[in-house]
C-alpha cells in the first residue's frame, strides 16, 4: 500500500503532517513517497492508494499552482478516474479559480473548483468546527486568513452543524470530487477523528484497529461533547 | 486638533500614574490604554531619546532585552524601556508617557530599550523609529496568531523604515531575510561538537531554498531550521556573522567572540543553547553602539538570566525544576523538551502548559502538539509523565505516537491532584513545565509539590 505525499518540503504547516504519522502508525507496512517541487509526481504514472497535501504557507501556494499547472490536466484526469487525495488547510486555495488578499497577493489557482479564495492578512480566522460526513461527525480546527466564495453548493466535503463552512455564510465545507476531499481543517485531523480515519483507511482498502484506538476515540469523544456544548464559542475572541 | 488631543491624552495618563501608585498597579498599563484611547496616534506626537533600539523575535526578546538594558545602565546610559509591562503599543505607550514630560519631550533618557511583540510592528513602528533593529529569531509561534514565520517576517519588514540597522540571526536565516534593502550586521554561533547536519526535529520552518525552492546543505545545524546552509541549486547561502561566538563551553562557562579576526573571552552565563543565542545578540547590539568587549565582558559577568523560565531548587531530598514551556509553541515546547532530555539522571515530569485562559469558553486547538518533539521524552531516564487539564486525552495520544510507552504516562483532569502522583524517589528529579497562561496555578501546584517533597524526605530520614 502506497501513500504519495505531495510538497513535504512546503505543505507542512500546524501539524498536518502527523496525519501521515498516524496513517503509517495504523499501517507499519505503508510506503511512503514524497515529492518534492521540482519531481513529477508519481500517482500521476504510477499506481498509489493516497495522495495527501497539507497546509502551506502564502509563498508555498503559489508554488503549489506552479508545480501542478504542467500536469493539471492529467491530474483532472486522475481525480476523474477516482484518484483518493486529501488536502487540508489553505491548500485547498491552490484548486480554487484565485487567491486574493489585502496586501497585494493576487494569482489564479488551478481552476478546479468555481471558487475564490479572499485573505485579510491582519483578521486571521480561527475557529472551531463540527460537520457531518456520511454517518460520522467531524471536528477540527481552521486558522486561516480568509475563506472561499462563489463556489455552488454541490460536491462539499462536510456540511457544517457548527463553525462556518467554506465562509461563514454556506454551511457546505470543503470539496469533494469523487474521491477527491479537500477541506479548510488544519492539523492531525485523522488522528483526531477516528472514525474518518478508520472510513479513509477502509477507502485505501485497509482494515483493523487503528493506531491508539482507544485513546483516540476517547479523545474525539471528549472533543465532540464540548462542540456540541452551546458554552463554547466557535469563533475565537 | 491632533497636537491637542494628544496633550489631553498625555495629560490625562500621567496623571493615572500617581493614582495607580497609591492602588498598588504601577505594573499595568494603564496610562497607554487610556492614552491610546484619546488619541490612537499618540507616538506620533512624542518625543524620542537619541537612540532607540527595538528588540523583537519569536523566542529570547525578553532576556536579550533585559540584558542589554542592565548593560547599558551599568555602563551609565539612561535607559527608557517597556521592562515592566507589555512588548505590545500599550505597553511601549506607557513607557513614553512614563519617560516623557509633560510635553511629551524626553530629556532624561539617552536611549530606548524597546520590546516589541512582532506581531505589533504594523502599529508600532510607524510612530516609533529605531536607530538599531535586533531580531533574535522567527520561528513557529502561535498557529492562531502569528501563522507562520514567513508571514511575520513579511509583517516587519513592511513595517520598519528603511534607515533602521538590522542586527541579525546568520543561523537563523527566516529573520535573517527581513527587510532586505536595510542595512545589517549579523551574529551567530559557530560549529559545535553538538551539531548535525540532518534535521531531527518535526518542526523545520526552511526546507527549501526562499529564492529558487532548490535543497539546501547544511554545513552543520543545530536545532530546526537553525545552522549555516548553502543551496545546492542557486548558490544561497547564509551569511558569515560579524560577532560569532565560538569556543562554547557550558561545563566551563566560558566562549569567545570573534570580530574580524580577533577574539574575545567571555562569560557564559547559561547552560542553555538558546541562551547562549541571546548573549551573542546583546554583544553585536553593544558592539555596534561602541562598547568595548572588555567593557561588554565585565558587565555580563554580572549579569544574570531571568529566573522565571528555569528554576532548580533543593527541597528535602529532592531536586525540583521548573521550565517554561510556552503553550501553544511547538518550538517551546520542543526546545524544552530537548533541555530535559539532556539533563543527567532519571525524571518525572508534570505538564501544565495548558490554555487555561480559553478553558471553559473555548476548545483549545491542539495542533500545535502535533509539531512538537514530544520524541525527545523517549528516554529510559523519564520515568513518568504526567498529563493535566482538559486535554489530557490529546496529550496521551501524542504521547503514545511518539513512542512513549503507556505505563509512563499518568492523566490526571485537575492539576492540583498531581503533585501526589509523583513517586517521591530521591533518585529522581521532578520537573514542572508551565505556560504563561499557567503562572499563577504552576506557583500553586509548586507549592504543594514542595510540601509533600519535605514531608517524604522527613518521612525517609524518620525511617533510617
Amino acid at each position: 500500500m502506497r501513500v504519495e505525499v505531495l510538497y513535504p518540503e512546503i505543505c507542512n504547516l500546524f501539524g498536518d503532517l502527523a496525519n501521515i504519522r498516524y496513517l503509517k502508525l495504523c499501517l507499519p507496512e505503508l510506503e511512503l513517497i514524497e515529492t518534492d517541487l521540482k519531481s513529477r509526481p508519481v500517482f500521476l504514472d504510477e499506481q498509489v492508494d493516497l495522495v495527501y497535501m497539507g497546509s502551506t504557507t502564502e509563498r508555498g501556494l503559489q508554488l503549489v499552482v506552479q508545480a501542478l499547472s504542467p500536469v493539471r490536466d492529467q491530474l483532472l484526469a486522475r481525480i476523474d478516474a477516482g484518484q483518493l487525495m486529501l488536502v487540508t488547510g489553505n491548500t485547498l486555495d491552490a484548486f480554487g479559480l484565485s487567491v486574493h488578499s489585502d496586501q497585494g497577493l493576487d494569482f489564479s489557482g488551478l481552476g478546479l473548483f468555481e471558487t475564490r479564495a479572499e485573505y485579510q492578512m491582519l483578521k486571521r480566522h480561527n475557529s472551531m468546527f463540527l460537520g457531518r460526513f456520511e454517518d460520522m461527525e467531524i471536528v477540527g480546527f481552521k486558522s486561516l486568513f480568509g475563506l472561499s466564495y462563489g463556489a455552488p453548493a454541490e460536491e462539499a466535503l462536510f456540511q457544517t452543524l457548527r463553525g462556518v463552512g467554506r465562509n461563514a455564510d454556506v454551511k457546505e465545507e470543503g470539496f469533494l470530487r469523487k474521491n477527491f476531499m479537500a477541506t479548510y481543517l488544519i492539523g492531525p485531523i485523522l488522528p483526531m477523528n477516528p472514525p474518518f480515519a478508520k472510513w479513509l483507511l477502509a477507502q485505501m482498502g485497509a482494515s483493523g484497529e487503528l493506531a491508539y484506538e482507544q485513546t483516540a476515540q476517547e479523545a474525539y469523544l471528549r472533543r465532540l461533547a464540548e462542540f456540541h456544548s452551546d458554552s463554547f464559542d466557535f469563533m475565537y475572541h | 486638533m491632533g497636537k491637542l488631543r494628544f496633550y489631553a491624552a498625555l495629560w490625562a495618563a500621567k496623571l493615572s500614574i500617581p493614582a495607580l501608585k497609591i492602588t498598588r498597579h504601577q505594573g499595568t498599563d494603564f496610562p497607554g490604554v487610556l492614552a491610546l484611547k484619546i488619541c490612537p496616534d499618540l507616538l506620533k506626537y512624542m518625543g524620542r531619546p537619541k537612540t532607540i533600539i527595538a528588540v523583537t523575535g519569536t523566542n529570547g526578546k525578553t532576556t536579550v532585552s533585559n540584558i542589554l538594558t542592565d548593560i547599558l545602565e551599568a555602563e551609565g546610559y539612561r535607559v527608557m524601556g517597556n521592562r515592566a509591562g507589555a512588548n505590545i503599543i500599550s505597553g511601549i505607550s506607557t513607557a513614553y508617557i512614563r519617560a516623557c514630560n509633560a510635553f511629551g519631550r524626553i530629556k532624561h533618557h539617552d536611549i530606548a530599550v524597546l520590546e516589541v511583540d512582532e506581531r505589533s510592528s504594523p502599529r508600532v513602528y510607524p510612530y516609533v523609529t529605531p536607530d538599531y533593529v535586533v531580531i533574535t529569531n522567527l520561528f513557529q509561534d502561535s498557529i492562531m496568531r502569528n501563522a507562520h514565520p514567513g508571514f511575520i517576517a513579511d509583517l516587519i519588514s513592511r513595517s520598519l523604515p528603511k534607515s533602521a540597522k538590522m542586527v541579525l540571526n546568520a543561523d537563523e536565516m527566516i529573520s535573517g531575510s527581513v527587510c532586505p534593502d536595510n542595512p545589517r550586521v549579523y551574529f551567530g554561533i559557530g560549529p559545535m561538537d553538538t551539531d548535525v547536519k540532518d534535521c531531527v526535529n518535526l518542526l523545520n520552518d526552511m526546507r527549501v531554498c526562499p529564492k529558487c525552492s532548490g535543497k539546501l546543505n547544511y554545513s552543520y545545524r543545530r536545532y530546526h531550521h537553525v545552522g549555516r546552509f548553502v543551496c545546492a541549486d542557486c548558490g544561497y547561502r547564509s551569511p558569515e556573522p560579524e560577532y560569532q561566538a565560538e569556543q562554547v563551553d557550558f561545563a566551563k562557562g566560558t566562549m569567545q567572540v570573534r570580530e574580524k579576526g580577533s577574539s574575545y573571552a567571555y562569560p557564559l552565563i547559561t547552560d542553555s543553547i538558546f541562551n547562549a543565542y541571546n548573549l551573542i545578540t546583546v554583544v553585536a547590539i553593544l558592539r555596534q553602539l561602541g562598547i568595548s568587549h572588555q567593557r561588554i565582558a565585565a558587565c555580563m559577568a554580572q549579569t544574570r538570566i531571568p529566573s522565571t523560565r528555569h528554576n532548580k531548587e533543593r527541597v528535602g531530598d529532592y531536586n525540583l525544576i521548573r521550565q517554561m514551556s510556552k503553550e501553544n509553541n511547538s518550538m517551546a515546547g520542543s526546545r524544552a523538551f530537548d533541555y530535559i532530555s539532556q539533563r543527567p539522571g532519571d525524571k518525572e515530569l508534570l505538564f501544565m502548559m495548558n490554555s487555561l485562559s480559553d478553558t471553559g469558553k473555548w476548545s483549545e486547538n491542539t495542533a500545535w502538539l502535533f509539531d512538537t518533539d514530544f520524541e525527545f521524552l523517549r528516554r529510559e531516564d523519564v520515568k513518568k509523565i504526567i498529563f493535566t487539564g482538559p486535554r489530557i486525552m490529546d496529550y496521551k495520544l501524542r504521547a503514545l505516537m511518539a513512542g512513549i510507552e503507556e505505563d509512563r504516562i499518568v492523566c490526571v483532569e485537575d492539576e492540583n491532584d498531581a503533585p501526589e502522583r509523583f513517586s517521591y524517589d530521591k533518585n529522581v528529579d521532578i520537573y514542572l513545565l508551565y505556560g504563561t497562561d499557567s503562572l499563577n496555578e504552576a506557583a500553586r501546584v509548586y507549592d504543594k509539590i514542595k510540601t509533600l517533597a519535605l514531608e517524604h524526605s522527613k518521612e525517609q530520614e524518620a525511617r533510617q
